[in-house]
């Protein structure tokens, strides 16, 4: 069994069956074949409909991935912008909803194999799709006529799907071939099946490649409705559709968080793809339990910590890849939950970088006692300590009778108020807070705990209070390279405020959560958060005025959870390498970047 | 270092620290043999003065092209120190015509100035620079009337300060002379420097080149860090 070929990606499924191709009713004799090797039928490319399909690929065979459902190898867009890869695992798991009778190795990612050694903005999604095709090899007999019906509707559907462009969903069938190293066993029994059906594909991917060629990598657009469909089919986590869509908004991943969360619990044990850790830290993300930039990497880091630990490198594959696999289908896995922060971008590539350079003479217990000192290397030096200098050059520039004014709720604003209050430094604060997430009301209770005077306030107030303030201290969810400041929604808010009262606005941010993307709008790139959320408000349950007209379609619900703070109403970047103006963060990036754990 | 006696001067302190880090920048810190490391110190030491003492004369050079024919330069009286006087004095020995100002009379002429030049006694990480008192008021004029302002400091003044605004830093005082006795009670504000904020000022001519006010930070970083 050729081991090495990597499942190819599928181009266009409707494409892969020409000529070959059992009809649903093979489903009965297919019942659930207890290895992969069963050669599976392969399904007729389904209409685009959900639930259609979702009856075809019913008992289709376990381990067998509808390979119409991962025509393109497409990926989330997150925050980082660099993780491409991660992007496209939310493919790595079948659609939840149609497989009753799944197999816990049919749901280990399979798809993950395609993401070794990403570099080139690859796409998770093909490797599937070249397992799926290993249904090809059954040829059961089917009437002439039948077969003459297949055709035209794979015609038809071929036309499509031209149409519709897939350039994107190229897959990397290149980087597939490269990789070659199918993850599971399973995997490679379906693997092999698969091959003879690629190679018949074999005529369309040139075409693909030279696709793939002319178009730039795109990230997973959400307004592009086919796409989204497949993503869905593919998804882990149930979505429901939003209702009230901002059309402005298409381009971002639109979810309803609240219902996902008993789906995901439900999924729990069958998930043994994702590490239970994992699937812990995914989990209160969903539920926002876990908030904050910081916060949430070092939970992420933790949890693929444990997993590393408890991982142990499958025979005859190399630990490097196989691992870098399992990270990539943790990170689509958590994509899913919640869409990634800069920050844990940032971490997943320290994370990968690591693992693709460690020495391959290191045996695989040297290997991982390695990787988890490093990792906690990284969050030691570049979270906990970072936090501590930043405090250090930050309390200098507290003054007796300041009047210091914060936004939400920020881990290193907090560190530096209650590090100058020890001091004995005489201030008070000002916190501004907005709904709905009303992340200053932790701040408050916090800081009045310890006996700083605070001042609360809503954000409709803050150009009334903005006269009293002498400093602004606000903290960041990342920086970008030209010194626009990512942050929650209303720090740009904030920031106008104080720039236009001459007041020297001070931002906190770990060198860590720096990125080289330039952004000049809130619009390009954010994260959506639950519309509903804006409409109800907490511990009033009586009180919905949008109730009634919820379904107008004239109304559109937008809840941003970031907003883009220009270099200009920024003084000054408190990193843990000094007080920078905010034209020096690509200095830092080049400088610093090059020299450490990133090479 | 003189750095014990004269705790306000920034030029003094920075120049201090960037000789200290130049001169130990050298992997002579690891020899063996004290005297040969010794000797290797007193080498970058001595060319530290060099550089510095070049400085001047790179700067002038430098700066030298943004001066036209037909420029026209005035000087303000300078108090407390009179040093605008002096400076006069220099420009009338080499017959350049100069006219002389009051201090406050910058607004009303600056419509006949082409560009205002600049000294530092510092140059702080935000790119902007810490000089005698009147400077801020000087560029912010100019800004408002487009006119660029240039300064010219060697790049030893570069300082690790970062000041948020005019009080933000160590404040060095003066005495300044009414000419008529005043009542004790009331206040006289003594402070002998101010500070520019980046975005009023145009260009830094140094002796690493000519620079924005956003290289500053760069060059810092790379020296330090």
């Amino acid at each position: 069994m050729d081991q090495r070929r990597a499942p190819r990606a599928v181009i266009d499924p409707k494409v892969r069956h020409v000529g070959f191709f059992t009809p649903p009713q093979s489903v009965a004799t297919s019942s659930p074949p207890p290895s992969g090797n069963s050669l599976s039928p392969v399904m007729i490319p389904p209409p685009r409909h959900l639930s259609d399909v979702a009856s075809r690929t019913r008992l289709a065979d376990v381990g067998s991935y509808n390979p119409s459902e991962f025509a393109s190898g497409e990926f989330f867009e997150d925050k980082s912008g660099r993780v491409r890869r991660s992007g496209g695992n939310s493919s790595s798991l079948p659609a939840g909803g149609g497989f009753e009778l799944v197999k816990p190795k049919s749901l280990t990612t399979v798809s993950v194999v395609s993401n070794l050694t990403v570099k080139g903005g690859e796409q998770s999604g093909e490797s599937q799709d070249g397992r799926g095709a290993k249904s090809k090899s059954v040829k059961e007999k089917t009437s002439k006529a039948e077969r003459r019906a297949l055709q035209e509707a794979q015609r038809a559907a071929k036309a499509a799907a031209k149409a519709e462009g897939n350039a994107g969903s190229v897959p990397a069938n290149s980087a597939n071939t490269k990789t070659g190293k199918p993850s599971k066993a399973p995997a490679q029994k379906r693997d092999n099946a698969s091959i003879a059906a690629s190679e018949k594909r074999g005529g369309d991917r040139p075409t693909d490649k030279d696709r793939k060629k002319d178009v730039p990598h795109p990230r997973m657009q959400f307004d592009d409705t086919t796409r989204v469909e497949k993503a869905k089919k593919r998804a882990v986590v149930k979505q429901t559709e939003v209702r009230n869509r901002v059309e402005l908004f298409r381009h971002l991943p639109q979810y309803e968080h609240g219902t996902r969360l008993p789906d995901l619990e439900k999924k729990f044990f069958r998930l043994n793809s994702v590490h239970p850790a994992v699937y812990k830290v995914g989990l209160r993300y969903l539920g926002g339990d876990i908030s904050g930039g910081n916060a949430r990497c070092i939970a992420m880091l933790q949890a693929f910590q444990e997993s590393i630990m408890e991982y142990s490198t499958p025979p005859e594959k190399a630990l490097n890849r196989d691992l870098t696999a399992r990270i990539n289908s943790y990170v689509s896995f958590l994509i899913e939950c919640r869409p990634l922060s800069i920050s844990m971008g940032n971490a997943i590539k320290f994370v990968k970088t690591r693992i693709a350079n460690l020495p391959l003479t290191l045996s695989e217990s040297e290997a991982k006692a390695n990787l988890l000192s490093e990792i906690n290397h990284f969050i030691n030096e570049k979270i906990i300590l970072a936090d501590k200098v930043i405090v250090r050059h930050a309390v200098t520039k507290v003054r007796d009778g300041d009047v210091l004014l914060t936004y939400g709720s920020s881990s290193a604003v907090e560190m530096i108020l209650l590090h100058a209050h020890e001091l004995n430094k005489q201030f008070r604060v000002v916190i501004v807070d907005s709904r709905p997430k009303l992340e200053g009301r932790l701040l408050l209770r916090r800081l009045v705990g310890k006996g700083i005077s605070c001042t609360y306030v809503n954000i409709n107030a803050v150009s009334y209070v903005m006269h009293e303030v002498t400093r602004v201290f606000l903290g960041a969810s990342s920086v970008l390279a030209n010194g626009t400041v990512y942050s929650r929604v209303g720090t740009a808010c904030v920031a106008m405020v104080a720039n236009a009262c001459g007041i020297p606005v001070i931002v906190c941010c770990e060198a860590y959560k720096f990125h080289e993307r330039v952004q000049l709008d809130s619009i390009c790139c954010n994260e959506l958060g639950d519309p509903d959320a804006i409409s109800k408000v907490h511990g009033r349950e009586e009180i919905n005025y949008l109730k009634d007209i919820a379904d107008n379609e004239n109304l559109q619900l937008l809840n941003l959870t970031y907003d883009a703070t220009p270099s200009d109403y920024v003084s000054m970047i408190i990193t843990d390498y000094g007080m920078i103006p905010p034209t020096s963060v690509p200095v830092i990036v080049r400088e610093f970047r090059k020299e450490q754990i990133w090479i | 270092m003189d750095q014990a006696s004269d705790k306000t001067s920034i030029s003094l302190t920075a120049g201090g620290d960037l000789f200290m880090r130049y001169v130990t920048r050298t992997s002579a810190v690891e020899y063996e043999d004290f005297n040969s490391a010794k000797s290797r110190f007193l080498e970058r030491a001595g060319k530290f003065g060099e550089i510095s003492y070049k400085a001047r004369k790179i700067i002038a050079m430098l700066g030298q092209d943004f001066i036209s024919n037909g420029c026209t330069i005035l000087v303000h009286e300078g108090r407390p120190d009179r040093s605008g006087i002096r400076f006069t004095n220099e420009l009338a020995k080499l017959d350049v015509p100069v006219k002389l100002l009051i201090d406050l009379v910058v607004a009303y002429s600056m419509d006949e100035v082409d560009m205002v030049f600049v000294g530092a006694d510092g140059v702080v990480e935000s790119g902007g620079i810490i000089n005698m008192m009147g400077t801020y008021q000087i560029a912010l004029v100019a800004k408002s009337m487009d006119k660029p302002v240039y300064v010219a400091a060697e790049s030893y003044k570069f300082a690790r300060l970062y000041p948020l605004d005019q009080k933000d830093m160590v404040p060095a005082l003066r005495p300044v002379d009414f000419g008529v006795p005043i009542p004790s009670k009331v206040e006289v504000e003594r402070s002998a420097r101010d500070y520019t904020p980046p975005q009023y000022l145009t260009l830094l001519f140094t002796d690493l080149g000519v620079l924005t006010p956003s290289v500053v930070s760069d060059e810092l970083i790379q020296l330090y860090l």
